[in-house]
């Protein structure tokens, strides 16, 4: 499928460290793009700066509306009103979308937009499509995220006045390295180098070793080592470090999360106030899009009063002869949302729980974004963190795209007089990579929160007498059954010389270099040899495209068990 | 967790040096065994494997090139730094020239107790591994080096996840203790057949305890039991590395492996 060209520079899909020739290295923007909100900010030589649109703008919308000829975003774009944005002509959530297939879950909760997400559940990329003048235009997540950052690089430039290409983007941590491509690939389609993606809450601990840099410089603060916990929800994502900081260098120690956020908190409440809601927008009808609208905006407003009292008036005519007029205390918004929380809760818990860090060891506890206003969220990282108060030195809104163009600033190789930016941030793994052996169990290689660079190596063996080929399968994910886990690739070794099952030692190995890219090896050796019997494979991964649920599905019909792998098992 | 033989040295091997840019494993070097360990406690290999240089000619697995030439021997008393040629002053183990700034080769005849300013022993102070581990990365981290040479990004990745390991190795006592005997020479296999009659029996009943636990309680007790153990092994590893009786603290390995295994298992069901 060719992707339509909006000053698409490249399509490569390179993440390698791209050679600035230049003497005087350019400064990469960090850019946040929020599943609801977007922000753009630079290193200005002294200190961080946000970049503002020509309405004065630092946090902008995430959408791009379709209603004119030429697309446009809520970069340039004025809305005359908010349900202009819910009129059907707009996509958002692009975040939520981009690189899923539609079997995903959280694809299925798109399906609630204003505008068309259709699925066929077969594991292909979701039908997308805006509505303008009565007809559904098709587009992709990546184009939408494309033409959004075609408006903040022309905006970027205006005001720095010079071109731009290199970006640290702030990224979930939940999103698989296939989900990666796609963001890098949205990029390339905007004209942006990835100098680095940056998981969002690892940006705000960045920031947070700056911070704490300072403050020694100050003379404010020891420096000894801190240890912090960040929890960030967005309207899309609930993600949570653990970090330690000492001297400008920060150790990630355990990363974790989510695809749990404000979007869901906002569909729990519409349902609730709407039970059969879903039903009534099945057929995205201009009056049931409006009707939609209505009440997603009044739903928006509601939780919103209630992050600052204790009760709501909701009173929405839908237009379609539905009229909600209901009182709504925080209560019920708590009670609705129990699931919800609870995750957040767990995704704390299981963070913590992977640092290997006690509670009392925590220095600071810092909770960041969209969602960080609602009570609840802050009392219950409160509550598991034991903590009475949360760390203070930090816009919420704009932690995470502070810390990307600290990250950027860095990156670039800009030093800073005074040591503002003596700072380096050494990265672990979000999510555990292996392969599918033992039947149909994924086989970690690489667990999770794995300090990168990184390489590891476990070996196979073959299941089948005289079995000349296997089939290696690569996932990324913490599921024990493969398939729930993302699909990265998978390849073949041929040309095994017969031996009885068990006998041939399959190594397969996985690196991530210092640049983030995943390469697997994997070479055989007989008892007895000393050299690989067949050449030695090495494959960059990702390899899949779109698609990928179908794929392994696909690879199982055709070849059952007979290419499968098993683990050497220890012996005690 | 999974096993891992001496057989696959070669392969890895391969893998390793044919990637230069985080090559971990040493390249072998002929004159020791204890040369090859620095690369990756969780693959022993005992035997360093030979290659005829034509098979490593022949596997060009990447588009760049690979360092086949094996660890440069360095006489520690003339050190000189690649770049600016300046001495190393010796105070500090040369990763890093203090002179020109630069990142110098790996040099594997630095073992990982004096990367981190230590004496080669077992009992050590874990609590100040952090602190240098975070000094030599801010040095030697690939992050920070991106407007040098390829020649030197490539010690970066090198060195910087040399010193991973290192801290990795030496922050837990189990690889510690692993480490610590191989750079004495003695080569522990972690899968090998437990034959120590009385841990084989000790295994069968805490395997039993665990599989036989009525709740999270009992669980939990068997736990801190297996924690208790573990520290006891601990200690009489150290006493055995002390006296230099090396079978004592290979059996001393085994039983923590064990402990460590159960007690994480137990984790896993809680
Ligand atoms: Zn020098």
């Amino acid at each position: 499928m060719a992707e339509p060209a909006y000053t698409v520079a490249s399509d490569s899909e390179t993440t390698g460290e791209g050679k600035s020739s230049s003497a005087f290295p350019e400064i990469a923007i960090g850019i946040d793009i929020g599943t609801s909100q977007c922000s753009v900010a630079i290193w200005n030589g002294s200190q961080v700066e946000l970049l503002k649109n020509t309405r004065n703008q630092k946090l902008m919308r995430s959408y791009v509306t379709f209603k004119d000829e030429i697309p446009s975003g809520g970069v340039s774009n004025q809305l005359s009103h908010e349900h202009e944005m819910l009129s059907g002509a707009a996509i958002f959530n692009m975040k939520r979308l981009i690189g899923r297939v539609d079997t995903d879950p959280v694809v299925h909760a798109s399906k609630n937009l204003p505008f068309l997400v259709q699925t066929l559940d077969i594991g292909v990329r979701p039908f997308i499509a805006a509505l303008v003048n009565n007809v559904w235009r098709s587009t992709t997540p990546e184009e939408v995220l494309a033409i959004f950052l075609v408006e903040l690089r022309i905006m970027a430039e205006i005001q720095l006045k010079r071109p731009i290409r290199n970006v640290v983007l702030s990224i979930p941590v939940s999103l698989s390295r296939f989900q990666l491509t796609r963001i890098e690939r949205a990029c390339a389609m905007a004209g942006l180098h990835v100098l680095r993606l940056m998981p969002e809450p690892t940006a705000v601990a960045l920031l947070y070793a700056q911070q704490q840099q300072q403050m020694i410089h100050d003379n404010m603060g020891s420096g000894s080592e801190k240890i912090a916990l960040v929890f960030n929800m967005g309207a899309g994502y609930c993600d949570v470090v653990v970090t330690a900081t000492a001297g400008g260098v920060s150790q990630i120690k355990a990363l974790a999360g989510s695809a749990t956020g404000g979007e869901d908190l906002l569909q729990n409440m519409m349902r609730h106030l709407l039970p059969n809601s879903e039903k009534l927008f099945s057929s995205h009808s201009i009056n049931e899009i409006k009707s939609m609208g209505l009440l997603r905006v009044a739903t928006q407003d509601a939780i919103h009063k209630l992050s600052f009292q204790e009760s709501v008036q909701i009173d929405v005519d839908l237009g379609n002869g539905t009229r909600i007029c209901k009182v709504v205390n925080r209560e019920e918004f708590e009670e609705v949302n129990q699931k919800i929380f609870e995750k957040c809760e767990s995704v704390t818990i299981q963070c913590l729980h992977d640092a290997k860090v006690e509670i009392d060891d925590l220095t600071d506890v810092i909770v960041v974004g969209g969602c960080s206003y609602i009570p609840k969220i802050r009392n219950l990282v409160k509550s598991v963190c034991k903590r009475e108060e949360l760390y203070k030195g930090m816009n919420p809104l704009e932690a995470a795209v502070c810390g990307a163009a600290l990250e950027g600033a860095v990156a670039s190789g800009i030093s800073d007089p005074f040591g503002s930016l003596d700072l380096l941030t050494i990265q672990a793994t979000a999510l555990g990579i292996g392969i599918r052996a033992n039947g149909n169990t994924l086989v970690p290689i690489i667990p999770r929160n794995t300090t990168m660079p990184a390489r590891k190596e476990l070996i196979f063996t073959t299941v089948h007498d005289s079995q000349t080929d296997v089939l290696i399968v690569v996932y990324e994910g913490e599921a024990e059954k493969a398939e729930d886990n993302h699909l990265l690739g998978y390849f073949k070794i041929m040309g095994i010389p017969p031996a009885p099952k068990g006998v041939p030692e399959i190594n397969v190995c996985m690196d991530i270099d210092a640049s983030n890219v995943l390469r697997v090896l994997a070479g055989v050796i007989l008892p007895g040899s000393q050299q690989p019997v067949v050449p030695v494979m090495e494959v960059r991964m990702p390899t899949v495209d779109d698609g990928h649920g179908w794929c392994a599905e696909a690879l199982h019909r055709a070849y059952g068990s007979t290419l499968d792998v098993v683990t050497v098992q220890k012996k005690i | 967790m999974y096993k891992t033989r001496k057989l696959w040295t070669p392969v890895s091997t391969v893998i390793r040096r044919a990637r230069p840019t985080t090559c971990r494993l040493t390249p072998y070097s002929p004159n020791s065994q204890i040369q090859s360990l620095p690369s990756q406690l969780e693959t022993s290999s005992r035997v360093p494997p030979r290659y005829g240089s034509h098979f490593l000619a022949n596997l060009k697995i990447s588009s760049k090139t690979y360092c086949s030439q094996p660890a440069v021997k360095i006489d520690t008393t003339t050190k000189r730094c690649w770049n600016c040629d300046a001495f190393a002053d010796g105070t500090a183990p040369f990763l890093y020239c203090d002179f020109c700034r630069s990142i110098q080769p790996v040099d594997f005849s630095i073992d990982y107790f004096q990367i981190f300013g230590l004496e080669k022993g077992y009992e050590i102070e874990v609590d100040g591994l952090e602190g240098k581990y975070k000094d030599w990365q801010k040095k030697l981290h690939p992050d920070l080096v991106h407007s040098k040479s390829e020649k030197e990004r490539e010690y970066a990745a090198e060195q910087s996840a040399r010193v991973i390991d290192a801290y990795r190795t030496l922050s837990k006592p189990l690889s510690r203790a692993i480490y610590a005997l191989r750079l004495e020479g003695v080569d522990v296999d972690e899968e090998q057949t437990v034959s120590d009659p009385e841990l084989l029996t000790e295994i069968m009943e805490i395997r039993e305890a665990v599989e036989e636990a009525p709740d999270s309680h009992t669980l939990n007790q068997i736990q801190s039991e297996m924690k208790e153990k573990l520290e006891e092994s601990s200690n009489s590893f150290a006493n055995a590395y002390q006296s230099r009786n090396f079978d004592e603290a290979v059996t001393c390995i085994q039983r923590m492996t064990y402990y460590q295994r159960a007690s994480e298992e137990i984790t896993k069901k809680l």
